[in-house]
């Protein structure tokens, strides 16, 4: 994704300086929206990558070997 | 098998009364028959002689004393002193026993022992070969457990320095338990119920029996290593204090200490503490609620972007809102109001300025058409036989040429009215008149009254309005630059 945004903890700590400069004002337009537009990209970024992981057990074998697990608890979960 | 022993200890009190008797007798028998019934023994012979007694004698016994001068072997081998205040014996375990103890024996120790009494004949030392061992009053586990704690804690393990912060989004989990186990079933409930999208990796171990800990301790370090995984719970459901002890392991604890990710706990009930608690990063009191631990995260940073999404629109629209309210301020300055003034004004300017260029054009074409004329008549005057060829020449060039300019003139007249007129059009001075403005024209309408000293009292004035017009007598003039 965005190579400029590293990783959850650095998006929310930068989006957290972003809010908090945006509220104190006394910005420019110009520089205003530029921090909006960045804060919407981490806003972004952050629920994408809630939203992109999809439902998935594994089971990881002796030899290190990762399989699909679902059938083993589909079955008797109902 | 404990009461089997017992009828076993019920002699043990026995022995020491046989010794004194023995002595007895070889006072007693000594002085009668000393010299008749001598019968010499090598010291091998009574040595073994003593060993065969004492052995039948105490095959089995249970002692309960203090340990002392405790150490083991390289062999092995355990050697102790058991002891009370009047009293020590001796004291061996053998590898293979002291392996299948659950707790360390230690000097001060109070312990029950069971074992058989034997003698080392090179050293004319009998001694109580000891095969099981159990601390008296606390259980072994109990004990083993407290040792373990206390030896850990003591190397820093459980400190608070050492725990890592989970992750703000866990997103891949591992979970070490067994498949078979109610613990898997509730992580799984949990986070499929609060947390759909979570990626699982599982890594069975057994969580209980002989081994257990063992592979809960590889499950631990195998897991820790597949890419991705950002925190991992480890544990079972409830069960017995021997159900749980495999959490109760050193190896366990070490695996986890050692853990680059963070690992939850989750074993058993919610009171007990196992060795595997005090390591592990968060301590969760059931496997459900690791899971829960877990989602909390996830939850916690969902509602964190939601608040910071809605504060970052809130404070750009509030920057624009103040921006906006600063515009219209400056537009309500008299400044800024002067502006539809002026422009105005330059409006007048450019209709003045159209009317002048079309009556400028006009006469500059009147003026050549008549010096033509003049030209023409001056002509004719001459021989016009002798000269009428050259004449007639420079006539028809003079001709072209002047009909030439009058319609350059003429189009560029044209042109740049049009262009006036289309600035005027822009300009709209009607528009001008909309808004309340007025033309003052002469009597005539021929000329725009813009100083008071054109006109005089009593003169007449015309006045066009952005609809109709007013014929006015002036009755008052003021100074002009006033």
């Amino acid at each position: 994704m965005d190579p400029t945004i590293k990783d959850f903890e650095a998006a929310i700590a930068e989006l957290e300086t972003i809010v908090k400069k945006l509220e104190d004002g006394d910005l420019a337009l110009e520089k205003s929206l530029e921090l909006y537009e960045r804060g919407v990209q981490l806003s972004r970024f952050c629920h994408t990558r809630l939203e992109e992981a999809e439902k998935r057990i594994e089971i990881l074998n002796e030899r290190g070997d990762l399989r699909p697990a679902g059938q083993i608890f589909s079955k008797d979960d109902k | 098998m404990s009461s089997q022993f017992d009828l076993f200890g019920a002699p043990e009190p026995e022995p020491e009364p046989e010794k004194e008797p023995e002595r007895e007798p070889v006072r007693s028998v000594s002085p009668v028959a000393r010299e008749r019934q001598r019968v010499v023994l090598s010291v091998s012979d009574l040595t073994a002689n003593i060993r065969g007694i004492l052995e039948n004698a105490y095959s089995e016994v249970w002692i309960e004393a203090e340990i002392s001068n405790c150490r083991l072997w390289n062999t092995g081998h355990l050697y102790f002193t058991l002891k009370d205040p009047g009293a020590q014996i001796k004291a061996v375990m053998f590898k293979s026993d002291v392996r299948s103890l659950k707790f360390k024996p230690e000097d001060g120790l109070h312990v029950i022992v069971r074992g058989r009494i034997s003698v080392y004949e090179p050293k004319g030392e009998y001694q109580i070969v000891c095969e099981r061992m159990e601390p008296h009053g606390l259980g072994a586990l109990q004990l083993a457990f407290d040792q373990l704690k206390r030896r850990l804690q003591a190397e820093g393990l459980f400190d608070e320095a050492r725990k890592r912060a989970l992750p703000s989004l866990p997103r891949k989990i591992g979970i070490v338990t067994s498949l078979d186990g109610a613990a898997i079933r509730d992580i799984i409930k949990v986070l499929g119920r609060r947390y759909p999208n979570a990626h699982i990796v599982i890594r069975p171990a057994r969580v209980q029996g002989d081994g257990a800990a063992a592979e809960v301790a590889r499950a631990i370090r195998d897991v820790v290593k597949v890419a991705g995984i950002d925190v991992v719970i480890v544990g079972r459901g409830g069960g017995s204090v021997e159900d749980l002890w495999a959490f109760n392991d050193e190896g366990v604890a070490r695996a986890i200490a050692a853990s680059p990710v963070p690992i939850i706990s989750a074993v058993g009930h919610e009171v007990d503490f196992t060795i595997a608690d005090f390591a592990a990063d968060v301590r969760a009191p059931t496997p459900s609620a690791a899971a829960e631990i877990v989602v909390a995260r996830k939850e916690d940073f969902c509602n964190h972007i939601e608040r910071l999404s809605h504060r970052l629109t809130g404070a750009v629209r509030g920057s624009v809102a103040r921006l906006e309210s600063r515009v219209h301020l400056l537009n309500r300055r008299p400044g800024f109001a002067g502006w539809s003034a002026r422009l105005a004004m330059r409006g007048r300017h450019c209709a003045e300025t159209t009317h002048a260029l079309r009556h400028a054009a006009g006469a500059s074409v009147h003026r050549r058409l008549r010096a033509f004329q003049t030209l023409r008549l001056q002509l004719e005057q001459y021989d016009l036989r002798r000269r009428l060829g050259g004449v007639r020449a420079r006539l028809v060039s003079v001709d072209g040429k002047i009909r030439e300019a009058a319609m350059l003139r003429h189009h560029a007249a044209g042109a740049r009215l049009q262009n006036s007129a289309a600035r005027l059009d822009s300009l709209s001075p009607l528009a001008v008149l909309g808004r309340g403005y007025a033309v003052v024209w002469d009597e005539s309408r021929t000329r725009v009254v813009r100083r008071s000293s054109e006109v005089k009292p009593g003169d007449g004035v015309r006045v066009t309005l952005s609809e109709g017009e007013l014929t006015c007598e002036v009755v008052k003039t003021d100074g002009s630059d006033n």
